[in-house]
């Protein structure tokens, strides 16, 4: 039951993007029904069978798939710009193949085939039996048609001036594609996203300054540096993603908005010119109603993205100290079971000095000993989700396979031993540790949360 | 083969040319953000190296020089039409192109009309040319130019700057890439009252062999000297040192170049074949007092910790001239000099890049008025025999503009009924 209602939003999104699809291809319902009754069927089956096969897994395939997406909206609504400011553009191969039987099933049968995929990825866990599989192929099966015949009454009943332009479809569709998969961790964008916004500007504006040969920090004025250091962290990857996020949907808008008005300097009585004119603005502000509407999808999608209604588990770090020998010891069983597969936080303290780290065992059953902080970000530490940890700053998720390898947001690894019962790390090395690769990332004192 | 020149020529000065340079590069980056996390770096790397991203990247100063020539010539060529000269493919200069059946007109009366709603007149033979505004050209121009620097300066940067980091220390030659420069004489930090400059710093350099007078080097914008940009990066100290050891009575002794600001840093100096270490830093003034005293007065005391190993053996402080001697230690610190560790960037395209910025300023500056203010509108009238061809374009406040467009033809139509 609760699985149904986790589904709930998805479900609605399947039928939101079934509907346009119909409006869309107003030429070609039949097709667009049985197409999006299929895609759907063989999305949600397809994912939840790659899911169970071992070494598989589907979250990087139908987040590249929706990174493709993005970047597509991104192209069409360039493309739509240049269209407007050059009236002489023209794309004719893309309105035929819109407008074809064959375009229409193949769209409606891409986009259902993700939407079931996105829906399917909530499912936790990977168990799969015969009866399972075969139960979910009729509930998604009957669901699907059910879902695809529902949005045609429903379509068929609204009215004529509703209308889906191929812009519109492709803006409104994509949108609703990305505001399911933000609700799921591991296929949000917006996140990762600004995260690589905030990396991509810094080194942008570390480049930049050096390009144009601007003089160090010691010889700038505090509050000019400070600026610029404002252009180094996460609120600046927040902006830019939203800016990133919004332009292709506001490009479409503006696009639309600035087609010019048919020319109606042939007719000569004022009264019919005024009848054209107000007949072409209404139908220009009948077309912006599917990109607003995609706003504020994208605006949800963003939000959800950014207050994830997920529970990390993240245990408050347990001080420890070191031995006459310098060695922190920590023994495998007791009161924490290091080798649970959870994350377990730990803070040592040497005078005014201090290292948070964590103790994890992975999936392949290693344990490995990290920095609760990354060479690149503020060390807001992480928290654990399901197959991955979050880095708290950026909000980046790291494999749980990958962490304890090096690099890019992944918490930095600590050397160490186990020796019989206990896992021993170096004191000195840790303290050492911290202060090289991390203090240099802070900007506000650490604490973790 | 004129044909082929003329299908390169448009597509040359596409307006879609950048866009699509600017989308593959960015899918470039995108690319390399799956392998690496300094990504824009090795953007550039590959930039540098590859041949196809250098010409790829060159399109876009290319297609801003077609453009350039393009939109000076549909100026010229809208200019040449408002003054009723003949013009190819004269449509395709206006927004709007319409034609009327008349066979008489009262250009009197359509001029007064035009005037009376602002706008100026041109009659010439059987045309009748009316604007209002200013075009906005000047500022598409000088816009075009600017992008054309930007991009300009981005390829020659991207493909051949050359960066050497140098120690340029007091009475030393300046190390320039190229040879030596003249001896310097002095290195000055102040305290600065600018709006972004808190400190200056001035190099002052003597006359050099090769043909160079005396020069004095500061912050922004970096001066350009023997074929490169002196671009002072960090203050340091330059230190000779003299050091013995029970176990060490011939001493060793060496000049050494110290990273040692801001006051606080700490940098070392190994002392080889041995296991002495020797760590100095300058000493963090009081609060409340400049940090960079001891640079800007020359007045430097160093402090100093020796080491065996692991262990420290003794620290201590002394200033330049000052020596230091403990259970049968000694440590003499016989000279030290300022230094700046320098970067000498050979490398034109900065010149560009500054460019663009003021044009782009300059554009900025005269675009925003005139698109608010004064938009250009323009309607051109040709009678013909028994026909009237109309254009019409405007720049800004279309709507207000097709009205009065709308109402001149509407009089010459009344004309034609009467």
């Amino acid at each position: 039951m609760a699985i149904f209602f986790k589904l709930i939003p998805h479900i609605i999104v399947w039928f939101g993007v079934v509907v346009i699809l119909l409006r869309g291809f107003s030429g070609r319902r039949s097709v667009v029904v049985v197409a999006s009754g299929l895609g759907l069927l063989v999305g949600t089956v397809g994912v939840f069978a790659l899911r169970s096969l071992p070494g598989l897994s589907p979250f990087i395939a139908i987040k590249s798939v929706l990174g493709v997406c993005f970047l597509l909206l991104w192209a069409v609504s360039v493309a739509a710009s240049y269209r407007t400011a050059d009236s002489g553009a023209a794309f004719p191969w893309g309105e035929r193949f819109f407008s074809s039987s064959s375009g229409a099933g193949v769209v409606t049968v891409i986009v259902t085939l993700i939407a079931g995929g996105i829906a399917v990825c909530k499912f936790s866990g990977a168990e799969t039996s015969a009866l399972s599989f075969s139960l979910l192929a009729l509930s998604a099966g009957s669901l699907a048609y059910f879902i695809a015949y529902a949005a045609r009454f429903i379509e068929k009943r609204l009215p004529e001036s509703f209308r889906v332009s191929q812009l519109g479809m492709v803006v409104s569709v994509i949108a609703l594609l990305l505001f399911s998969s933000s609700s799921i961790l591991r296929l949000d964008l917006f996140s990762p996203l600004s995260m690589k916004v905030m990396k991509g500007v810094h080194d942008f504006v570390h480049q930049f300054m050096e390009s144009i040969l601007i003089p160090d920090h010691l010889f700038i004025r505090p509050p000019i540096w400070k600026s610029i250091g404002f252009l180094f962290g996460k609120e600046v990857g927040f902006w830019g993603g939203l800016v990133i996020w919004f332009a292709p949907v506001l490009l479409i808008v503006l696009a639309i908005n600035s087609v010019r008005l048919p020319s109606v300097a042939h007719i000569r009585q004022g009264a019919q010119r005024r009848k054209l004119l107000a007949g072409a603005i209404r139908e220009q502000r009948l077309q912006l109603v599917m990109p607003l509407f995609s706003v504020v999808i994208f605006a949800a999608a963003a939000y959800q993205s950014s207050f994830p209604s997920v529970e990390y588990w993240d245990p408050k770090p347990l001080p420890v100290t070191a031995n006459p020998a310098g060695e922190i010891v920590i023994p495998k069983k007791g009161d924490i079971n290091l080798e649970d597969g959870k994350l377990h936080k730990y803070l040592f303290k040497q005078g005014e000095r201090e290292a948070r780290f964590f103790v994890l065992q992975t999936p392949d059953g290693k344990l490995t000993v990290d920095l609760d902080a990354c060479a690149i970000c503020k060390p807001d530490g992480y928290g654990q989700t399901e197959g991955s940890v979050i880095c708290y700053y950026c909000k980046t998720l790291i494999p749980l396979e990958t962490v304890g390898k090096p690099g890019g947001c992944n918490p930095v690894p600590i050397g160490f031993s186990v020796k019989g019962e206990s896992v021993v790390i170096d004191a000195m090395t840790l303290i050492n540790s911290w202060g090289a690769t991390v203090q240099a990332t802070a900007r506000v004192k650490e604490g973790g949360k | 083969m004129k044909r082929l020149f003329r299908a390169l020529i448009a597509a040359g000065s596409s307006r879609a040319v950048p866009p699509i340079v600017i989308g593959l590069f960015f899918l470039f980056y995108i690319g390399v953000a799956f392998f690496t996390d300094e990504t824009l770096i090795t953007l550039m790397a590959f930039t540098r190296r590859s041949f196809f991203l250098a010409a790829l990247l060159a399109l876009i100063p290319l297609n801003c020089a077609l453009r350039i020539v393009r939109q000076t010539t549909l100026y010229l060529n809208v200019r040449r039409a408002l003054h009723g000269k003949p013009v190819n493919s004269q449509s395709e200069l206006f927004d709007e192109a319409v034609e009327l059946p008349a066979s008489t007109y009262d250009l009197p009366e359509l001029e007064g009309r035009l005037a009376a709603v602002g706008y100026k007149t041109g009659r010439s033979g059987t045309a009748l040319g009316a604007w209002r505004g200013i075009s906005v050209f000047p500022a598409r121009l000088l816009f075009l130019i600017g992008f054309f620097c930007l991009f300009t300066g981005i390829l020659i940067t991207t493909t051949t700057r050359t960066a050497n980091r140098r120690m340029v220390i007091e009475g030393e030659p300046m190390p320039m890439p190229d040879g030596t420069g003249g001896t310097v004489e002095r290195i000055t930090l102040a305290n600065a009252s600018g709006l972004i400059l808190a400190r200056t710093l001035a190099i002052e350099v003597a006359s050099s062999n090769s043909g160079y007078g005396k020069r004095t080097f500061g912050l922004y914008p970096p001066t350009l000297y023997m074929g490169s940009f002196v671009y002072p990066r960090y203050l340091g100290i330059a230190l000779y040192f003299r050091f013995s050891a029970p176990d060490m009575p011939a001493g060793y002794e060496t000049h050494c170049s110290l990273n040692c600001y801001p006051p606080g840093k700490e940098d070392n100096v190994a002392i080889p074949g041995s296991p002495y270490r020797i760590v100095f830093s300058t000493p963090v003034p009081e609060p409340g007092t400049e940090r960079y005293r001891s640079y800007m007065t020359g007045d430097i005391t160093l402090q100093f910790k020796v080491l065996k190993g692991k262990d420290v053996l003794f620290t201590g402080s002394a200033p330049a001239g000052g020596e230091f001697v403990r259970d049968g230690y000694r440590l003499a610190l016989p000279d030290i000099r300022r230094l700046v560790i320098t970067d000498f960037i050979g490398d034109y395209g900065v010149l560009f890049i500054w460019s663009a910025g003021l044009i782009f300023v300059a554009a900025g500056g005269i675009w925003l008025p005139i698109r608010a203010f004064f938009p250009r509108r323009e309607m051109l009238l040709r009678f013909e025999a028994d026909l009237i061809t109309a254009y019409s374009r405007a720049e800004g406040r279309s709507r207000k503009h097709a009205g009065v467009f709308h109402e001149v033809l509407d009089l010459v139509d009344a004309k034609r009924d009467e």
